[in-house]
């Protein structure tokens, strides 16, 4: 046996595979890519004109008195302009606090949920479908029952409040400075938590039932156990879950634009509502443009994070 | 005893209004006094009497009559985009639509026609995108702050009364003035109308107010509504100031403007749309007015920030809201509202109905009275932006003289505006709208105080924008009334200048 292990150690390693160029790899999968090349070719007429198109616009002025086509190039004016402004940082600080508590509370939100309906319970199925009514209801709709239920007038949360004798005037939500962003946190929360529970969900199913059996046999306590065996095998679906999370929170529109319009006094403008002011209600084509360049920038950041946390061990799979 | 002394009150309160109409009048004729045209309708008697007194005196045959302009046989093709009448707009509406392009085929047998109806809100844009591909229709009916942006780009084809057998005469100045950019007319009005002061009577007099006086002046309003909050504890007048929401200066510039203040000079009898005067001290008094109901008296809705009109009708109908300013068409709508109620609701949004009443807007502290003039104007789009590159001008002022008749612009104007053509007035059909629906002779008597928007490209910036912001500056107290004109004085001279930051 000795004998035998000896005998492969003297064996030199055989030199590692010459990985093919990628040249000779295309036209090794010249018919794989003949099959898709329909679906690049109308990717590049509907998503790369518009990117290219959009760059493009944001190194013009486009005065409300000029058709686009009589655009003036103005270089990086509209970047400049963007960047010195005051506002574009208050509502950059505003977009950073509704994207930063909107995943994170979703998501410790989602993660509870998911945990709880990961157990056995009479009803469990029930409950799963109710809280999964939040994601399907069209976000329009929340909106706007949302605006009633806020409502400084006549809402029923403040006059709940009232009848459990917690305040004695109707809560101010939506028509406060202060309190206006972080109201509407709460029903994006409110609108996106079962997403992550549904992530996250997917994610418990592949945490092996015998390492959590074993895990207890050998005295390892509720904490211990999620900590050591269940988190482990839920950092890439969560990874996932809050790079989506976080991608669609810096992309929201509907809920800020239909419950306060980005008021009272732009305290719940952030990103992309501002960008849809500028270019659809003022008809600045070029600074709205290059707001969305900005934002384009950094949501491809995030989608190479995204796509990596994704890709995640693929190589080494393949290498398998 | 008139139909204006009966809404308006009785007494010295109603002396009181009448010699405010009347200067009211004579201000507009003032206005008016600057245009080269005679008036189809003599405008300086213009009041509900007279409004009725016209009504069903001429009758008109509109295709023939646009057949003098373009022959009934004659044979061609023409596509047309417009806000038509949608699932929530009453049933005439639609049959009145239904029976426009029958009428239209009748008249114009071998004219094909592809039309288009696209919702208010989407409209606007629909339009921008279709001009830059080249796709845009041969005609448009835009909403009447829209069309001088297209103008100034220099989309539309120039377009008067003249060009489809009518006379600038026959429509209103303020409405010519609405398509009229650098001295050339890009389009015809279709439809005007005013806003006027609605009051839940009930209210006033459980509040121990005249039940039929309406607030005489801007400065009565802040007190009625204090008075009404104070005794009552419901919201006196329903402020709106939602932010990026056209509702709120259609709501606060008549305030504006009574007082003396306006955004540009829109208000002055020769408007250059120059200078500033938001920051004058009409507009602070304006704004001050505001503030003191908002702030030091709490007796407007507390949602104003995020109310526009439509938030504001819940309230109305339930009885916890005292005044608003609406359009003609709110009468209808609180009608149906009532419909909708069940059991308790019902007796009470019944009685909310019962006691509506509609009254002239408040003046300034002058005896300045304004309104903001609304509607819609139909327009020619260049061939070069048109799908296919022609435009076969001649069924478009088929369609333009068919649709802009004094006929067809009571008729497709039925349920919510006034016909643009001021010979409808003269229709036996406007004597029958008189007749069925209720108020309509009161907003019908503000349309001389009717003051259109600054016709600049920049408008809807300056309207939709930067006035909100100003009151939301002012109504939240991030800034003081003074530090909240200036700044937005500062914008708006910025983008008058063609800068202007983000």
């Amino acid at each position: 046996m000795s004998t035998g292990q000896a005998i492969f150690r003297d064996v030199p390693d055989p030199p590692a595979p010459k990985r093919p160029s990628l040249g000779s790899r295309i036209v090794k999968s010249r018919t794989d890519y003949l099959y898709v090349a329909p679906a690049i070719l109308v990717m590049l007429v509907v998503i790369a004109y518009p990117i290219y198109y959009t760059i493009e616009l944001s190194f013009f002025n486009t005065p409300a008195s000029l058709a686009l086509s009589q655009k003036q190039f103005n270089g990086l004016d509209n970047y400049v302009t963007i960047l010195t402004s005051s506002i574009f940082w208050k509502v950059t600080w505003q977009t950073i606090i509704w994207t930063v508590l909107s995943t994170a509370i979703a998501f410790l939100l989602g993660l509870g949920a998911a945990l709880a309906l990961n157990r056995e319970f009479a009803g469990r199925a029930l409950l799963r479908g109710l809280l999964l009514i939040p994601w399907v209801v069209s976000a329009v709709a929340a909106s706007y029952v949302w605006k009633w239920l806020y409502h400084s007038d006549f809402g029923a949360i403040g006059a709940l409040m009232v009848q459990l004798g917690v305040t004695d005037q109707p809560i101010n939500f939506l028509d406060n400075t202060s309190t206006s962003l972080y109201s509407l946190i709460v029903v994006n929360v409110w609108k996106e938590f079962s997403f992550a529970m549904i992530m996250l969900m997917a994610g418990l199913q592949t945490v092996p039932d015998t390492l959590l059996r074993a895990a207890q046999v050998d005295g390892a306590s509720p904490w211990q156990r999620f900590w050591h065996v269940t988190w482990p095998h839920l950092s890439s679906v969560s990874t996932v879950t809050i790079l989506l999370l976080v991608v669609q929170n810096f992309n929201s529109f509907i809920i800020p634009f239909i419950m306060t319009g980005g008021g009272p006094v732009g305290s719940t403008q952030i990103w992309i509502t501002h960008i849809y002011e500028l270019a659809f209600l003022r008809q600045r084509w070029g600074v709205g443009a290059a707001y969305a360049v900005l934002l384009f920038i950094i949501m491809m950041t995030l989608g190479y994070f995204y796509v990596r946390a994704l890709t995640r061990g693929d190589d080494q799979r393949a290498g398998a | 005893m008139t139909d204006l002394d009966r809404h308006a009150g009785v007494g010295g309160s109603a002396a009181r209004q009448v010699v405010k109409f009347t200067f009211a009048v004579s201000l507009a004729a003032s206005l008016m006094s600057g245009t080269v045209f005679a008036q189809s309708v003599d405008l300086s008697k213009w009041s509900p009497d007279y409004v009725k007194s016209i009504a069903g005196t001429t009758t008109y045959d509109t295709a023939k009559d646009c057949g003098a302009v373009v022959p009934n046989d004659y044979t061609g093709k023409v596509t047309y985009w417009y806000t038509g009448p949608f699932e929530a707009d009453p049933e005439i509406s639609h049959r009145q639509d239904k029976a426009f392009w029958e009428a239209f085929k009748v008249a114009y047998p071998n004219i094909e026609t592809d039309v288009q109806s696209i919702t208010y809100n989407e409209l606007l844009d629909k339009f921008r995108t279709a001009l830059l591909g080249n796709a845009a229709p041969m005609v448009v009916r835009l909403q009447i702050l829209g069309g001088v942006e297209f103008a100034a780009k220099g989309y539309l084809n120039p377009l008067k009364p003249e060009d489809v057998g009518y006379s600038s005469a026959d429509f209103w100045p303020g409405a010519l003035k609405s398509v009229t950019y650098e001295g050339v007319g890009y389009g015809i009005p279709t439809n005007n109308e005013t806003m006027a002061l609605i009051w839940n009577a009930k209210i006033f007099a459980d509040a121990g107010l005249d039940p039929e006086s309406p607030p005489a002046t801007w400065d009565d309003l802040v007190i009625y509504s204090k008075t009404i909050h104070d005794k009552l504890g419901i919201a006196g007048y329903g402020l709106v100031a939602k932010q990026n929401a056209g509702n709120t200066p259609f709501r606060f510039m008549p305030q504006l403007w009574a007082y003396g203040g306006g955004a540009l000079d829109e208000a002055a009898a020769t408007p250059g749309y120059k200078e500033v005067w938001i920051n004058n001290e009409g507009s602070k008094a304006a704004l001050q007015a505001a503030v003191d109901m908002y702030v030091r008296d709490k007796s407007v809705p507390v949602s104003a920030l995020t109310n526009t009109q439509a938030d504001n009708q819940g309230p109305f109908i339930a009885g916890e809201l005292a005044m608003v300013i609406a359009h003609p068409s709110e009468y209808a709508r609180m009608n149906d509202l009532a419909s909708k109620a069940t059991g308790a609701d019902k007796e009470k949004a019944d009685a909310v109905v019962a006691n509506m009443r509609y009254g002239l807007m408040p003046t300034g502290p002058d005896g300045k009275r304004a309104v903001v003039f609304g509607g819609s104007n139909i327009h020619m789009v260049k061939s070069d932006f048109v799908e296919g590159g022609n435009v076969d001008e001649q069924a478009v002022k088929a369609l333009i003289c068919m649709w802009t008749s004094p006929e067809w612009s009571v008729k497709l104007n039925w349920a919510s505006s006034n016909p643009g053509h001021l010979g409808g007035f003269r229709t036996e059909w406007m004597k029958e709208r008189l007749e069925q629906t209720r108020f309509l002779d009161i907003t019908t008597s503000m349309l001389p105080n009717g003051i259109p928007f600054p016709v600049i490209p920049e408008a809807p910036e300056i309207m939709n924008i930067i006035v909100p912001d100003m009151l939301q500056n002012a109504l939240t107290e991030t800034m003081t009334v003074d530090q909240a004109v200036e700044d937005a004085a500062m914008k708006v001279q910025a983008i008058i200048d063609g800068s202007g930051g983000i």
